[in-house]
């Protein structure tokens, strides 16, 4: 791909929706809020979305927290900055409470719908209900026409690439199929000694009610009587956020670190995305360290700096410290080669996969708008050719 | 301040492992279930429905749904969706007949695939019987958030299903999870945000009252520092010199060290007033060394402070 040969910064003006994937601890966050806050300094009105229960972005950006409404980020410290930057934490349940909002046929349906057990606990608790809603939000904020350009950060995950199935989950639960199955011998007067059972969808029937207990079912009847007319809604969303990652203005960047786990999801993840046909911006590996220099030494390298310190200088005190520094030189020497080893394969998977970037371990943890800034600038340097 | 010790954690009877990604969640899972099975207790090693399952590199070959032994003592297993939910009904439901008829049906097993809470609750049964069988069942949960939602599904699920069987198995199940003899191990990292989860979960399950056993973190690779404040002194002397680049090498490469040195004293602190407990400090492992061999130099370490050696340890 010729990515590789021009500047990163055309191709992050061509971009209208990123996408960042990666398992989790390989600075998926830093990343997205790097090349957000870097397109807000270039002019362009971003929004970085994050569906990290953990608050980590929150954090990066220097909010203490924020939530479901978007927040715009004080960018006063750095005045060079032409555009704006948005930032916003997907929280599952008034997600789902604005959903509903949108597509219920009356206020009346709405507030059944609000009031219905399953429901409640279904947006409320439920593992992955997030994963489900970040789509639909994100179509939401993409349709809006308020951004130039969308950052996406997305669940640490490592089988597959979840959120991207995820609208298919939602609306497999709400399936015409299913929903079909388990209404169509319904009696209006939802009482279950009424059903008109037949065959063995009956027996099945009876046995699920033993299983989960009467009451589950007719929860989930009310809640599948009051979802019935949506399903279409959420199958046109659905359709619509899948067109939306497939479009060219849409760039999927796989993020990693040099650990072996990582870097196997990362390569799992560039063919992944190759088979879905989704279009892959780029491989970034985080946390890189980098030593140069195979004398390990230090009294002898640093023999003439020693010389140069003006003062008292200890002679134990120093003797420890060059001891020290010799180890440190060594071990960090070792960790850059063994990670110069380890990436290997990832270079490989990125080749006509989109640019390959590492960024270097930087010294303490990114938790402000100058470190994300700092990330950037090796982000963005010009991108290695493979 | 409760000191939470390996000592601990090996006299409990269903242990999980989470933490922030990327801290080494599966290298300490596995590593405590060598230990346990060094100490001759019957013990099984699990992760939850992994299509990619992270025991692999490890044990040289893949968990399936039924426990394989992979040394003397040590089983291991992944909980997968479909077998798991095969189980899960034939233990409700008398008749593998009927149990067959409701797998069978293809709009059932969706609807079952997708209801909310059932995948969390059919995998936390499987890992309920096996407690019954083994003297030990140590988990690799998945990240933390994703840890808390499973384990906090017996609370909801005490909401969402209210009479019937389902309700009754969620209610064993958190019995099992509030015993005295079920322990989280939360492996974190002396990074500002590992630590900031790690305070944030273990806080969380403190107040739902998710889990019986008091909770113990490992601070995986923890450097204490070695200088003394002067030395660390003459060290800045050194780097503000005019240096030629292979000279600056050596004063990147100590500062580096003692970034990390900084962040481990940090991080435990932060976790010693934040949860009113010791973290364990694990040190870092050679790079480049194998899946497998940073189980084994990690299973060493942590062997050392409950009396195990690396012959006890040994495993091909």
């Amino acid at each position: 791909m010729d990515v590789n040969e021009r500047d990163l910064t055309q191709w992050l003006s061509d971009t209208e929706l990123v996408v960042c994937v990666g398992a989790g601890g390989v600075g998926k966050t830093t990343t997205a809020a790097s090349v957000a806050l870097r397109a807000a300094v270039m002019g362009r009105r971003v929004m970085v979305l994050t569906i990290d229960p953990a608050r980590r972005l929150a954090n990066s950006l220097g909010l203490s927290e924020f939530g479901n409404e978007a927040r715009r980020i004080d960018l006063s410290a750095m005045p060079e900055v032409k555009g704006e930057l948005w930032a916003m934490m997907l929280d599952s349940r008034s997600t789902f409470d604005g959903l509903i909002d949108r597509i219920a046929p009356s206020e009346e349906a709405r507030q059944r719908i609000l009031d219905n057990h399953i429901y409640r606990h279904m947006a409320n608790t439920f593992a992955g209900s997030q994963d489900y809603m970040a789509t639909e939000t994100l179509y939401d904020i993409v349709r809006s026409g308020a951004y130039d350009m969308v950052v996406l950060d997305t669940p640490p995950v490592k089988n597959a690439l979840d959120f991207l199935e995820s609208p298919g989950r939602l609306i497999n639960f709400l399936d015409e199929r299913v929903l079909g199955w388990f209404l169509q011998p319904y009696d209006a007067s939802r009482v279950f000694g009424q059903r008109l059972m037949l065959g063995t969808s009956a027996v099945v029937f009876r046995l699920l009610g033993y299983v989960f207990g009467r009451d589950f079912l007719d929860d989930l009847a009310e809640f599948f009587q009051d979802f019935q007319g949506l399903y279409a809604g959420f199958v046109e969303r659905h359709d619509a956020v899948v067109k939306l990652f497939r479009s060219p203005s849409t760039q999927f960047v796989t993020v990693c670190a040099p650990s072996e786990s990582s870097l196997d999801v990362a390569v799992f993840f560039q063919q992944e995305l190759a088979e879905r046909g989704l279009p892959r911006g780029g491989v970034v590996v985080n946390q890189v360290h980098a030593c140069e220099g195979t004398d390990h030494d230090a009294r002898r390298v640093l023999a003439d700096a020693v010389a140069r310190l003006d003062g008292d200088v200890e002679p134990r005190a120093l003797a420890r410290v060059l001891a020290r520094l010799g180890m440190a030189h060594r071990r960090l020497r070792a960790l850059a080669e063994a990670e110069s080893t380890m990436t290997e394969r990832v270079r490989e998977a990125a080749k006509d996969g989109g640019f390959y970037q590492e960024v270097p371990r930087l010294d303490g943890n990114v938790h402000d708008l100058e470190a994300l800034h700092a990330v950037g600038e090796h982000l963005f340097k010009p991108a290695r050719v493979l | 301040m409760s000191v939470q010790s390996t000592e601990g954690v090996l006299a409990g009877r269903l242990v999980m492992v989470t933490g922030k990604g990327g801290t080494g969640k599966t290298t300490f899972a596995a590593a405590l279930a060598l230990l346990s099975a060094a100490r001759g207790r019957r013990t099984l090693l699990c992760e939850i429905d992994n299509q990619r399952p992270s025991l692999t590199p490890i044990f040289g070959s893949e968990p399936r749904f039924g426990p394989q032994q992979v040394r003397p003592g040590l089983d291991m297993c992944n909980i997968e969706w479909e077998p798991a939910l095969e189980s899960f009904l034939e233990g409700l439901v008398p008749s593998r007949r009927i149990v067959k008829l409701i797998l069978g049906n293809p709009i059932v097993s969706k609807f079952l695939d997708v209801t909310p809470g059932s995948q969390e609750l059919v995998e936390l049964s499987a890992l309920g019987q096996y407690v019954d069988q083994y003297d030990m069942v140590i988990v690799d949960m998945p990240a933390s958030g994703h840890a808390f939602s499973l384990l906090d599904i017996t609370r909801s699920a005490m909401g969402l299903f209210r009479s019937g069987p389902v309700r009754r198995r969620a209610s064993e199940l958190r019995e099992l999870l509030t015993a005295e003899t079920t322990r989280v191990a939360f492996v974190a990292l002396p990074e500002e945000m590992v630590v900031n989860e790690t305070l944030e979960t273990i806080q969380r399950m403190r107040s739902f009252e998710l889990i019986g056993g008091e909770p113990v973190v490992y601070l995986n690779r923890a450097t204490l520092p070695t200088l003394t404040d002067g030395e660390r002194e003459l060290v800045a002397r050194l780097g503000e010199l005019e240096l030629d680049p292979a000279e600056a090498e050596f004063v990147r490469a100590g500062r580096w060290e003692d970034v990390l040195e900084q962040s481990t004293a940090h991080s435990r602190e932060r976790l010693q007033q934040g949860l009113d407990l010791e973290p364990v400090l694990v040190g870092p492992v050679a790079p480049g060394r194998s899946a497998r061999e940073v189980v084994q130099d990690v299973a060493v370490s942590l062997g050392r402070e409950v009396g195990l050696t690396r012959r006890d340890l040994s495993w091909t």
